[in-house]
């Protein structure tokens, strides 16, 4: 497997040494060569100089900087190399005439890609999740479709993901059991693990946008006042059961995290310790690279790919007014 | 403003030039563009021989002007490409002949092909340049037809998702 992104969790320096990217630390040096790189992650103290920053734009790395409490920081995104006046304002436009059409595909997105992830579960014996598998498949379209204004499509989204997470009951050990979302800071393992996950996401997210015209600020669903880089909200939500949750489930169920061993313990086990990041971040990314046919293209393409192809989908509804439709998790496989 | 590669493109595939002339470019992950590249600077240096406007030429000499392509995969285009330089240069009081240099020659066996403007082509020539402009203008790219060298090109993950 190509090595695209690298994730650095110790304290140290971060230059430039001829045309590869050097590390120092307590250990002593390390280096990453520049080709194959395509993302950096740094969830320590990191220091770095222009010299790198010139390297990493010139070559078309992002880095993205997490805090001490795994949130997110920022991104050192490298000048735009993709830029479409035209595109750009189509897509303020299409904020303007049509944003409740795209909205409604996200949400549709997500609850469909939440009825794939939970259905595997349903087969396996867990009847319980019946109402909600039903509710997601027959009511989600229609309540989406009769919705007036985005506040309506927005309790539509928060009801969704507010029964999945009760639903995790019947589907994870009862140290994982959520009660209720917190962010900022999460107060409890599972809470960690969504927006640890979440923020990894968007991460990626911000990246796959970077390789196309979009503007980054003009979302849909979200407001683009939200944040930043408000797209990367809009464009990761289909995503998340299958990449986040499936990711969750699978560290969990097979054992590989455990909320004793690693959750810091002084913090109310609120947040991953540096082992439990370790084995998160490497299912995670195992899966983001997972490959599967697409049924149109005929070609073997990675869940990363697909976060930019449903970027070109956007750009397509933008540009050519083709139905935008997100990534269908049981349409794919 | 036609450009060499805009008119190039008219002739390969009209949806690509299209997206091409609306700053559409996809990120470039093609090992082929990168030989050809890799090719035009080891032939002719990374700088061109001269830069008319928009125009940039490969390499001109006191009878012809060359462009190199990598392979002769699609000459019409390349010919159509050439035949635009000519024209350009004409325009400006410069009267050349064209010569395309193709370095693999997997469809032809000539490796050299020679363009030359006469009355009859460049009065096709310039219509066909009032064509281009015009169809650079609509609002919509032609739809895409899905044919072998669209699995080459840089488009085909935008044009066929």
């Amino acid at each position: 497997m190509k090595e695209e992104a690298r994730y650095i969790f110790s304290k140290g320096d971060l230059s430039r040494k001829d045309f590869s990217i050097q590390f120092k630390n307590e250990k002593g040096n390390m280096y990453l060569p520049i080709k194959d790189t395509k993302e950096l992650y740094c969830f320590n103290e990191i220091t770095l100089s222009t010299k790198l920053l010139e390297l990493l734009s010139k070559a078309g790395i992002i880095v993205h900087f997490f805090g001490y409490y795994e949130n997110y920081i920022g991104t050192f995104y490298p000048k735009d190399y993709l830029l479409s006046g035209r595109l750009t304002v189509a897509q303020a436009q299409v904020y303007a005439e049509k944003r409740m059409e795209i909205a409604n595909a996200i949400i549709c997105g997500i609850a469909n890609n939440i009825h794939f992830v939970l259905y595997h579960y349903y087969r396996h014996g867990k009847k319980d999740l019946k109402p909600f598998l039903d509710w997601l498949k027959h009511d989600v379209g229609r309540l989406g479709s009769s919705a007036n204004n985005i506040k309506q499509l927005l309790s539509i989204e928060g009801e969704i993901w507010a029964r999945f997470y009760a639903s995790f009951k019947f589907i994870l050990p009862e140290e994982f059991i959520m009660n209720k979302r917190v962010k900022r800071p999460p107060d409890n393992p599972i809470n960690a693990l969504v927006s640890f996950g979440n923020s990894l996401l968007y991460s990626k997210t911000v990246s796959q946008i970077y390789h196309t015209h979009l503007n980054q600020t003009i979302s849909f669903l979200h407001e683009p006042t939200e944040r930043r880089f408000s797209l990367s909200l809009d464009l990761c939500e289909a995503f998340k059961p299958i990449i986040v949750f499936k990711t969750i489930f699978e560290c969990i169920n097979n054992r590989k995290i455990s909320a004793a061993k690693h959750f810091d313990k002084k913090l109310n086990y609120a947040m991953l310790n540096e082992a439990g990041k370790k084995i998160f971040i490497d299912a995670f990314e195992t899966r983001i690279n997972q490959t599967f046919e697409h049924p149109v293209l005929k070609r073997r393409i990675t869940y990363k790919q697909a976060i930019r192809l449903d970027a070109y989908k956007l750009i397509k509804f933008i540009m050519e007014g083709k139905p935008f439709k997100p990534f269908n998790a049981e349409e794919n496989l | 403003m036609l450009t060499g590669t805009i008119v190039n493109y008219y002739f390969h595939c009209k949806r690509q030039c299209w997206l091409f002339y609306n700053k559409l470019n996809m990120e470039d992950n093609s090992e082929d563009v990168h030989i050809g590249r890799v090719l035009h600077e080891l032939k002719l240096g990374d700088s061109p021989d001269a830069a008319i406007e928009n125009v940039k030429l490969d390499k001109i000499t006191p009878e012809y002007v060359i462009e190199m392509k990598k392979s002769d995969a699609d000459l019409e285009a390349a010919k159509a490409q050439l035949m635009f330089y000519l024209l350009k240069l004409e325009s400006k009081g410069i009267m050349r002949k064209g010569r395309l240099e193709c370095i693999e020659k997997n469809k032809q066996d000539k490796k050299v092909h020679i363009v030359e403007l006469t009355d009859e082509n460049r009065q096709k020539f310039e219509l066909l340049c009032r064509e281009i402009e015009n169809f650079l203008t609509s609002p919509t790219p032609p739809a895409a037809i899905k044919e072998n060298k669209c699995k080459k090109c840089a488009y085909y993950e935008y044009c066929f998702v």
